[in-house]
């Protein structure tokens, strides 16, 4: 029962709350990405990876715009003073990759769906801006944490880091404590 | 068989963009297949009703964990090659806390936001816009930042150093942690998807 | 026993052969121990086909052309390692190199005065499974007498001439000087003081650090 918005005739809304999709059994799902993380291991001799592709990207943006400063960023530098060309980093291929493989996945289960995803209590706006909120928050815990879900809890949990166990028993801690203020959104 | 396969040489840095590229699409292909593209089953997590996201990762963290423990005793993966993050203790803790709040408010991670917009999603296009912009904002604060990222500098730090344990002791104590977790994880599916509407269909 | 897996459903059979592979992994030993391994055939074949060793004049063409990718280590104390070492190298004690955290894909060269240390060194570093080691063929009283002090051939060819050249001239670089033929017994007792103030030069733009290998710009490798 898709409702449509008046100012976003485009984009429909699911407004059912969790309901079951035919997505492939979780624990098979997850034995193949452990195959691929395992494969990065074998390969490169390092893990998966997201937030570094947004940083390398960002880095090279800025560079068309002010290089002088994009050069001297502290955090952007390293980026930048590469070999090659910065968008040809590990990351930024593998996020191409990841989506490609979301592609030719969901439009093999025709899982493909101009929508927004949100629960029956939320506007789109309400989405939306939440969407970039989160966004915007995680990029800083991105950086600080140095790793994202895929590069710390999936890269550094496989291989037993300290500092990842940490970073992912305070992630599922952090989004815990904060799931019942944004119930409105989901639920 | 020497791996890493790149870091003996095996191929080059032009080759593996081209592996990343490889892999990349086997990690979107799991993603998506999960329905994690999809910000509500990611957020059923939280409200306990679908604990598919801690399923699937800890799922892909002890297939990976117990393969490189198996490759590395058989002497095929070299684990001194392997990265490493170094261990900051304070980051880990508020990069965490930050990524988690954040979670549950954007609905993604980044990795999971690339699958969600390329599956459509009009959030996850946002997220990833609001990610982009963070990132910059992040660069442009750096400076503020500079004591934080440094502080807590543990250097390469594994589990089975901070415990004093062996490492298969370790792997061993993930694996069992984990399988009580996700039996444990799947009575509580059941509980509140029954508890919350009796009619609806079980997992 | 297909049967009762059946019966067990598939995610609790995964469940089981989980917990199998990780009792399985109690007993795995991911860091390599503090054995060397000799494997005999590997190790007479490396020096049968000299791969063992590489030449002082070799070595001194990496380092004239800035080649990062090598670590040199000189086996010998920190006394020695003060009054003169080959540019680049590392002061790594032969006590101290399990420590030392070298990585088992990088090209490692050890010298130290003579021949012996260093094939210590080789045998104890290729017995843990590293591949790419060397020793400095005579170590640093060959570097001396073939890099520093290059002697010069009583009546040369035309060939021979123009080798010296440019033997004396990357002596020099390396603020060592050519000698006569006939000067070639008294090499040992050259002053090496004279090459300590010399060492400046050695030290100039063109010659890169030591660790060099590490300096190069990684790709990064983190999320």
């Amino acid at each position: 029962m898709a409702s449509l918005t008046p100012t976003e005739p485009a984009v429909t809304t699911e407004e059912h709350a969790f309901e079951p999709r035919p997505y492939a059994n979780p624990y098979l799902a997850g034995i193949g990405l452990g195959l691929v993380l395992l494969s990065a291991f074998v390969f490169m001799g390092r893990g998966l990876g997201a937030s570094g592709a947004f940083n390398s990207t960002i880095a090279w943006l800025l560079s068309l715009v002010a290089p002088g400063y994009a050069a001297s960023n502290e955090f952007l530098a390293r980026y930048l003073d590469v070999p090659g060309h910065p968008l040809k980093a590990w990351l930024v291929f593998e996020v191409l990759g990841v989506f490609a493989g979301a592609v030719l996945s969901g439009v093999l289960a025709k899982r493909m769906s101009r929508t927004v995803e949100k629960g029956p209590r939320a506007s789109v706006t309400l989405r939306l801006g939440f969407a970039f909120l989160g966004g915007f928050l995680m990029a800083f815990g991105a950086a600080l944490g140095r790793g994202c879900t895929s590069g710390q809890a999936l890269t550094g949990g496989a291989i037993l880091n300290a500092g990842s166990w940490i970073f992912m028993m305070c992630f599922f801690g952090g989004a815990y404590g904060a799931a019942w203020f944004v119930r409105r959104q989901w639920r | 068989m020497n791996a890493p396969l790149y870091k003996f040489g095996a191929f080059g840095d032009e080759t593996s963009l081209v592996v990343a590229f490889v892999i990349g699409i086997g990690f979107g292909w799991f993603l998506e297949r999960a329905g994690f593209g999809n910000a509500r089953k990611l957020m059923a997590q939280f409200y306990l009703t679908d604990m598919a996201v801690f399923k699937v990762m800890f799922t892909a963290v002890v297939t990976a964990m117990l393969g490189v423990t198996y490759l590395a005793w058989a002497g095929w993966l070299d684990l001194s090659l392997v990265y490493y993050v170094p261990t900051f203790w304070v980051t880990a803790i508020v990069g965490g806390l930050l990524m988690g709040v954040g979670f549950v408010i954007g609905g993604y991670c980044p990795g999971t936001s690339v699958v969600s917009m390329a599956t459509g999603r009009l959030d996850g296009l946002v997220y990833v816009g609001g990610f982009t912009a963070g990132t910059l904002g992040f660069a442009l604060g750096y400076p503020a930042f500079r004591d934080l990222l440094a502080m807590g500098d543990l250097g390469v730090l594994t589990l089975p150093e901070v415990t004093g344990v062996s490492w298969g002791i370790v792997a061993f104590a993930v694996v069992l942690m984990a399988v009580g977790g996700f039996a444990g994880a799947t009575w509580v599916e059941r509980w509140m998807t029954a508890k919350a509407d009796p009619a609806a269909r079980a997992d | 026993m297909y049967g009762w897996l059946c019966k067990l459903g598939l995610n609790r059979t995964l469940g089981l052969l989980a917990i199998l592979l990780g009792a399985g992994a109690l007993f795995a030993q991911v860091e390599p121990d503090r054995t060397v391994t000799v494997h005999e055939a590997a190790l007479l074949t490396a020096h049968a086909r000299g791969e063992d060793h590489v030449a002082p004049r070799e070595l001194a063409g990496w380092i004239v052309e800035g080649r990062a990718d090598y670590r040199l280590i000189d086996l010998r104390d920190e006394t020695a390692f003060g009054e003169y070492h080959v540019p680049t190298a590392e002061n790594v004690p032969l006590t101290s190199l399990p420590e030392y955290g070298l990585l088992r894909n990088e090209k490692i060269v050890l010298y130290a005065d003579g021949d012996l240390p260093a094939a210590q060194a080789w045998l104890l570093l290729r017995g843990r499974g590293y591949r790419g080691v060397y020793t400095l063929r005579g170590g640093l009283d060959a570097w001396k007498d073939q890099v520093l002090f290059p002697e010069m051939p009583e009546s040369p060819s035309p060939e021979e001439q123009a080798r010296f050249e440019k033997a004396a001239h990357v002596a020099k670089l390396f603020g060592g000087q050519p000698r006569a033929a006939a000067t070639g017994g008294e090499a040992q007792l050259l002053d090496m003081s004279a090459l300590q103030a010399a060492t400046p030069a050695v030290s100039a733009p063109s010659l890169p650090a030591a660790g060099g290998s590490r300096a190069r710009n990684r790709p990064r490798e983190g999320c």
